[in-house]
């Protein structure tokens, strides 16, 4: 009886009551067209132009960027090096190449790893309560009260002889998830006393089901966003930490290259460009992440039909 | 069949334990609209939270039982340690807002197809909804369209349509009209009626509209402090209200050509913090004697299918001069 009344009430409805069109082409033709606005099409086409460039070129390159004395040093652009050559004698741009490839994997690798880790958290947390959340809590407000640059900057000074570059990785993914989580736990929280909520509950629901049907629909547009700045953020604290010659600054990445170039005085022996270049392409591919998580934003606003 | 026998609810809280519903004791037949009336705070919300099964601290039952009268799958009888795995399916809930009943960011198709007892062929349960949110005269386009996009009356036609959609024995509806206006609460009212009549199940309906409860439903229950004090078919109650406290909510209603001022009852109802005694309706009550004030009414049958808690049932006040109800 149960298994039949679930479509009991349709079936002779289905023949009697009203004909419905059987096939929407418009809502196939739009399914992703909503996503599309200037800002994430720009931000998409820069961050493209940064993700294909720095991982299809390296397969071309026939020495390796980081040795030393490939060339002679601080020779000016030419043809056969399109931005000079560093103090070091390595080729500039192909040294900038697989910095960004470099600062693009870790920010991914931490963006994707604080954005898993703060989606759990955060969810749970906010959704269960009681003295599990107090717990979570007590945890996340102690990740964020420790002052994250000079823990970095001491663990690095600690572990730079024999860090591997993920290392890093690691250490901000540990140092950067619990704002994100308390972000996600307040939303949740001020979700889990709306109406719709309460109904999901009435209508059958479980805890989990509540969580990624009703909840995460609701959190995952900032999720986007949030993956985006967390990328950022990777990338600027490395960068970061390499200037100062904290990170492995053997490895390229795009805080590295200005490490080498103050130090080699990169300004007084007019190399400018070993300096600008590592510099223009940080902003850039920021303007592109930030483009990217701002368009994405426009878009979920549009999609719904409040912007 | 319903039937709750000597219901108690208490909610416990850092002063003690009050009780909320304290001691209904029901047959509700099959098939009928049953109305829910009294005022705020007499624990009609507390009692469809029981009935539901909503069970959850600090509420507890702390004494009685309810009986459901059907049978899961197995033919075990249904009890309320057991409905909550009937939600929506035997037994459905329709909210007081269904403006902030939906999910804000799904669109209204993906949230029918959501339910956890639904079918998991998703493309033949949005066949399904698609014909029977026509037959409850919403267009099919309202399936693709996000809660807010939707008028009021709408939003609660597609709460309806959830709410029935799996023919459940039992609806309970909260003040299911209470923010819409009178034109599209009467719409959602025939609305409700209709189907009740089609699928022939029991409706719960709690308003504070007299008005409405007397246009819908079948019988009438009428709860005060935590109490039933009565408790009978609809016509019955209307025309010869027995509790003196449901004489004065039907005399609170306006009728046409009948332009007297509408007194209020005087006073407010009992703390249930005191300690009470005798009948608790006796400190506004026109008709209380010292019997009323040490000894409780018990909910009586007085005529057939008519129940009243009062010791001076029928000793009706005094015909207010407008015209009968009938």
């Amino acid at each position: 009886m149960t298994a039949t009344r679930q479509t009991a009430a349709t079936s002779a409805d289905l023949a009697a009551g009203r004909a419905t069109p059987p096939s929407r082409p418009r809502r196939t033709a739009a399914g992703w067209l909503w996503l599309f606005n200037t800002r994430l099409v720009l931000g998409l086409v820069i961050l493209a132009i940064f993700v294909v460039g720095s991982f299809v070129l390296p397969f071309f390159c026939r020495v390796d960027p980081a040795l030393q004395a490939s060339y002679m040093k601080n020779l000016h652009a030419s043809p056969a090096h399109w931005l000079g050559t560093t103090g070091l004698g390595q080729d500039t741009l192909w040294f900038l190449i697989f910095a960004v490839r470099n600062s693009l994997t870790l920010g991914i690798f931490v963006g994707i790893g604080i954005s898993a880790i703060s989606t759990a958290i955060g969810l749970s947390a906010g959704y269960i309560g009681g003295l599990y959340e107090r717990l979570v809590m007590l945890i996340v407000d102690s990740f964020i009260t420790i002052p994250l640059l000079p823990i970095l900057i001491i663990l690095g000074a600690a572990i730079r002889g024999n860090n591997n570059f993920l290392t890093i990785g690691v250490i901000i993914v540990v140092f950067g998830w619990a704002w994100n989580a308390r972000t996600i736990r307040s939303m949740v929280l001020s979700l889990r006393e709306r109406e719709f909520i309460n109904m999901a509950r009435f209508s059958g629901a479980g805890t989990l089901d509540i969580l990624i049907r009703e909840i995460f629909p609701y959190v995952s547009a900032y999720l986007v966003v949030g993956f985006i700045n967390t990328v950022l953020f990777a990338i600027n604290t490395e960068a970061t930490l390499a200037v100062i010659g904290l990170s492995k600054v053997e490895v390229p990445t795009l805080g590295s290259i200005i490490f080498w170039a103050l130090n080699y005085n990169a300004l007084f022996t007019g190399n400018f460009v070993w300096l600008l270049a590592p510099i223009v392409a940080t902003v850039l591919l920021f303007l592109g992440l930030f483009l990217v998580s701002t368009g994405f934003n426009a878009a979920f606003a549009s999609k719904r039909g409040v912007a | 069949m319903i039937r709750l026998d000597n219901v108690v609810a208490s909610y416990r809280t850092g002063r003690g334990s009050i009780n909320a519903v304290d001691g209904v004791s029901l047959e509700i037949p099959d098939g009928c609209i049953l109305g829910v009336a009294g005022e705020s705070g007499c624990g009609k919300s507390t009692l469809m939270k029981l009935i539901y099964g909503d069970v959850q601290s600090p509420m507890a039952l702390a004494a009685g039982s309810i009986e459901y009268g059907f049978a899961d799958g197995r033919g075990q009888p249904i009890t309320s340690q057991t409905i909550r795995q009937h939600w929506f399916s035997r037994i459905s809930y329709i909210p007081q807002s269904s403006m902030n009943s939906l999910n804000p960011v799904v669109r209204v198709g993906s949230q029918f197809v959501d339910f956890p007892g639904a079918d998991p062929d998703k493309k033949r349960v949005l066949e399904q909804v698609r014909a029977y949110i026509g037959k409850l005269g919403l267009p099919v386009e309202t399936l693709d369209a996000y809660p807010h996009q939707l008028s009021g009356g709408m939003r609660q036609r597609v709460m309806i349509a959830m709410a029935t959609f799996f023919q459940p024995d039992l609806i309970l509806a909260d003040e299911p009209t209470t923010a819409l206006d009178v034109v599209v609460q009467k719409d959602i009212l025939m609305l409700l009626m209709e189907l009740q009549e089609q699928m022939g199940n029991t409706i719960l309906l709690v308003s504070h509209d007299m008005g409405v409860h007397y246009q819908v439903t079948t019988r009438m229950l009428i709860m005060y402090a935590a109490k039933a004090v009565e408790y009978g078919e609809s016509e019955s109650v209307f025309r010869a209200p027995l509790h003196p406290y449901t004489r004065m909510l039907i005399d609170s209603l306006p009728t046409i050509g009948d332009d007297r001022a509408r007194d209020g009852i005087p006073g407010r109802p009992p703390s249930l913090w005191q300690e009470l005694r005798g009948c608790r309706f006796a400190d506004r009550c026109p008709l209380a004697t010292a019997r009323c004030r040490s000894e409780e009414p018990a909910l009586v049958e007085h005529r057939p299918n008519h129940f009243a808690a009062c010791h001076h049932a029928g000793e009706l006040l005094a015909p207010s001069g407008g015209p009968a109800w009938q």
